[in-house]
């Protein structure tokens, strides 16, 4: 396996709501090469999400350290944080989340805002970006005007265009119809395979599980491997096709 | 237009302050479209696609800023009338028992330094005048009409009547005034000053003549010169007539009535001005003429500028201090709530938006920066038009705000309005934005993508 880019160690996450403390996340350790494609699944409620907030820095653990391209993402105040996420993750939302009053075009370019690089390379930084996603000719459309699919399109060639070291993406086809969910995991595929992007995936579908390389469960706050949920007897039929398939 | 709202700015500190803050908000405004371009046109869309509400609320805002400007601009002229200039403290001598002051005109011999008859009590012990003669001046009125058939505001002219050599020292507002236009006025005895709304009203032009027929001094009917122009501003309806060819009229009427003198003519001086610099100057000339016996026949009562106003505006006074201190504070905290409301409203709708940008790198000020000046934008420019409208309005016309209380036929809306729509539309703006950005900037985005149940 090649250098982690990234790892995660004994990390503990846990709420307290009205006096009571639920622990989301128990001692969670976690290892991802670099141009890895990583499927995370886990029932509702698992705390899924919860892990991925602490990997983009929109969260803190209560214990344990989350390392980064070399740095400690868990120890970085707010600040130092909004820039390094700028420079270092991609965030495909469930529900896109572009901004309605931005063109597509507008809606890829806002990251780059934030970096300082000439007009001309944010430029062409986004119409690459674009391209990628198959969208070149909707760049002025408003997210209004573009079918679900396309919109997911638009979040994604956000979340590429600065080129992260980590693409981390929240059940991204969770909302769209089975066709479009399609066209976005084969995107996503090129998008790992061809530029070598490390890619988190969280899903709850199995067919989006079936693309990616490896797939860990999230478990009363653990994760495991396919091969130990089979050992353990926990794995769900739905998954077995993919362990058949890797195995 | 800009000295007038430097003057505006120099004699009130309220319109100081508006003139620091217009200066605060046109720079900083400048630095955060230099500086955040993108934010501010982000801002720009978000306010247009909510275009419905932007405009209700500009609307809201526009109508309060509107009522303020009016309201504060009959507050701004009583106070600058009420609130007395020290240095330029004047005693108005006036007579004592009825309204108007009518006074034969010997008394003004009494107070002229200039005169021989001046009073000797005016004189201290070392010989010198208690005031010169630059600080003395006489008020008569004499109003005619060019069309007794039809006596309407523009065939009507009030003269005020006084020797040339007082206009600059002693008149409000004219000590800037083109010394030829008071030698004009000396070589003509027939000579007078229009000012430009008159002159219009007349259709004439300077160095024409008009005649006038009388409407205060009966068949006293008197034909003028016109040697010059007022300058722009407070004197736009008056007119200016030198003293001597009233005085000579009162004298041609009685030899052309077989020696009858005119009814008013020991009446027709109306107002004694003394300037006296200070309180202690005041007391004690004032003092002096009430005193004097020179004046026991047709006695005398000395006030200031302001007492005299002060006291013809007392009935309005409990008016002018609910309106100074509780409509328009209240409106400005309405206006603030407005915006309060608004805000907080987008922000609600907008937090997963919020979320986003934090999400992709923008930090909790950049987003704090983004609401703020999207309710700043909206309060100032609300603000500017609303008072740039009320300006416009009022003053193009009727000449200002047609508030009749007393002699103030209309309240002309000052320049330094313009500053104050601006100053408090991004005030309250301001005010009601702070709490719904903060929220704004603490949105927590792992709160905004979790399931909270
Ligand atoms: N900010 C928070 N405050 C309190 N509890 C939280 C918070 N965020 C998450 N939780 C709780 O932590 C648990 C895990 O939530 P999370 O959203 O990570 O689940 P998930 O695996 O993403 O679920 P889903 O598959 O439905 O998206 C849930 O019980 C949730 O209620
Ligand atoms: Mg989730």
């Amino acid at each position: 396996m090649a250098e982690p880019i990234m790892h995660i160690r004994n990390v503990v996450k846990s709420f307290t709501r009205g006096g009571e403390e639920i622990t989301v996340l128990r001692n969670l350790n976690l290892e991802v090469a670099e141009g890895e494609f990583l499927g995370i699944m886990g029932p509702s409620g698992s705390g899924k999400t919860t892990l991925l907030n602490l990997i983009a820095g929109l969260d803190k653990p209560n214990r344990g350290e989350v390392w980064i391209g070399g740095r400690c993402v868990s120890t970085m105040t707010e600040s130092q944080l909004a820039a390094w996420r700028t420079r270092n993750i991609g965030f495909i939302f469930q529900f896109y989340h572009l901004l309605p009053v931005l063109t597509a075009y507008e809606n890829v370019e806002l990251p780059l805002l934030l970096l300082p690089i000439s007009s001309q390379k944010r430029r062409d930084q986004v119409l690459n970006a674009l391209d990628l996603v198959g969208l070149s000719d909707r760049m002025y459309h408003r997210p209004g005007q573009l079918s679900g699919g396309q919109q997911q399109r638009v979040g994604i060639a956000r979340a590429i265009v600065t080129d992260p070291t980590l693409i981390v993406a929240d059940e991204p086809t969770g909302d769209l119809d089975a066709r479009s969910a399609v066209e976005i995991l084969n995107l996503m595929g090129e998008l790992q395979k061809g530029l070598n992007k490390t890619i988190l995936l969280v899903t709850h579908d199995p067919r989006a599980a079936e693309r990616t390389q490896r797939i860990v469960h999230l478990e009363k706050g653990q994760l495991l491997e396919s091969e130990e949920m089979q050992a353990a007897g926990l794995m769900a039929p739905s998954d077995s096709f993919q362990a058949k398939a890797q195995g | 237009m800009f000295t007038r709202l430097y003057e505006q700015i120099a004699a009130d500190p309220i319109n100081l302050a508006a003139a620091i803050i217009t200066l605060i908000v046109l720079v900083a405004g400048a630095a955060y479209i230099v500086t955040y371009p993108r934010l501010f046109m982000l801002g720009l869309k978000n306010l247009r696609r909510h275009f419905l509400r932007t405009a209700l609320t500009s609307a809201a805002i526009g109508v309060l800023a509107f009522m303020i400007t009016t309201i504060w601009t009959i507050i701004f002229f009583i106070d600058l009338i009420t609130v007395e200039r020290s240095k330029d403290l004047k005693i108005i001598v006036t007579y004592r028992w009825s309204v108007p002051s009518q006074m034969p005109i010997t008394h003004a011999d009494y107070l002229n330094p200039a005169s021989s008859q001046f009073l000797p009590e005016l004189v201290d012990a070392q010989g010198n005048k208690l005031y010169g003669p630059n600080d003395f001046m006489t008020w008569s009125f004499y109003g005619g009409t060019t069309d007794p058939a039809k006596i309407t505001p523009d065939t009507l002219i009030l003269f005020f009547v006084m020797e040339p050599e007082q206009i600059i020292p002693m008149m409000d507002d004219l000590g800037d005034l083109d010394p030829k236009l008071v030698e004009a006025l000396k070589d003509k005895p027939q000579g007078c000053l229009l000012g430009t709304d008159k002159l219009k009203a007349l259709d004439k032009k300077v160095g024409e003549r008009f005649k006038l027929t009388s409407i205060n001094y009966k068949g006293i009917d008197l034909e003028f010169e016109i040697v010059g122009v007022l300058p722009d501003g407070r004197y736009n309806a008056s007119a200016i007539m030198r003293m001597d060819y009233f005085n000579k009229s009162f004298e041609q009427y009685a030899r052309a009535n077989n020696g009858r003198a005119h009814p008013l003519a020991n009446k027709r001086l109306n107002l004694i001005w003394l300037r006296v610099g200070d309180r202690d100057k005041f007391d004690q000339i004032g003092s002096i003429v009430m005193k004097s016996p020179r004046f026991s026949n047709f006695p005398v009562k000395v006030e200031t500028a302001s007492s005299l106003v002060g006291s013809f505006l007392d009935a309005y006074r409990d008016i002018f201090l609910a309106m100074k201190f509780v409509i328009v504070p209240g409106m400005l905290v309405i206006m603030a709530l407005v915006m309060a409301n608004a805000i907080s409203i987008t922000v609600r709708e907008r937090r997963g938006e919020m979320a986003v940008m934090k999400v992709l790198g923008y930090r909790p000020n950049q987003v704090f920066l983004l609401i703020v000046g999207e309710a700043v934008f909206v309060g100032a420019v609300a603000g500017l038009l609303a008072a740039g409208a009320t300006f416009a309005f009022f003053n193009l016309r009727w000449g200002g705000i047609p508030f009749r209380i007393g002699f103030f036929p209309v309240f002309r809306i000052p320049e330094a309005a313009l500053m104050w729509g601006l100053a408090i539309g991004t005030l309250t703006a301001l005010a009601g934005c702070l709490i719904p950005a903060w929220t704004a900037r603490s949105v927590k985005v792992s709160e905004v993508f979790s399931k909270v149940a």
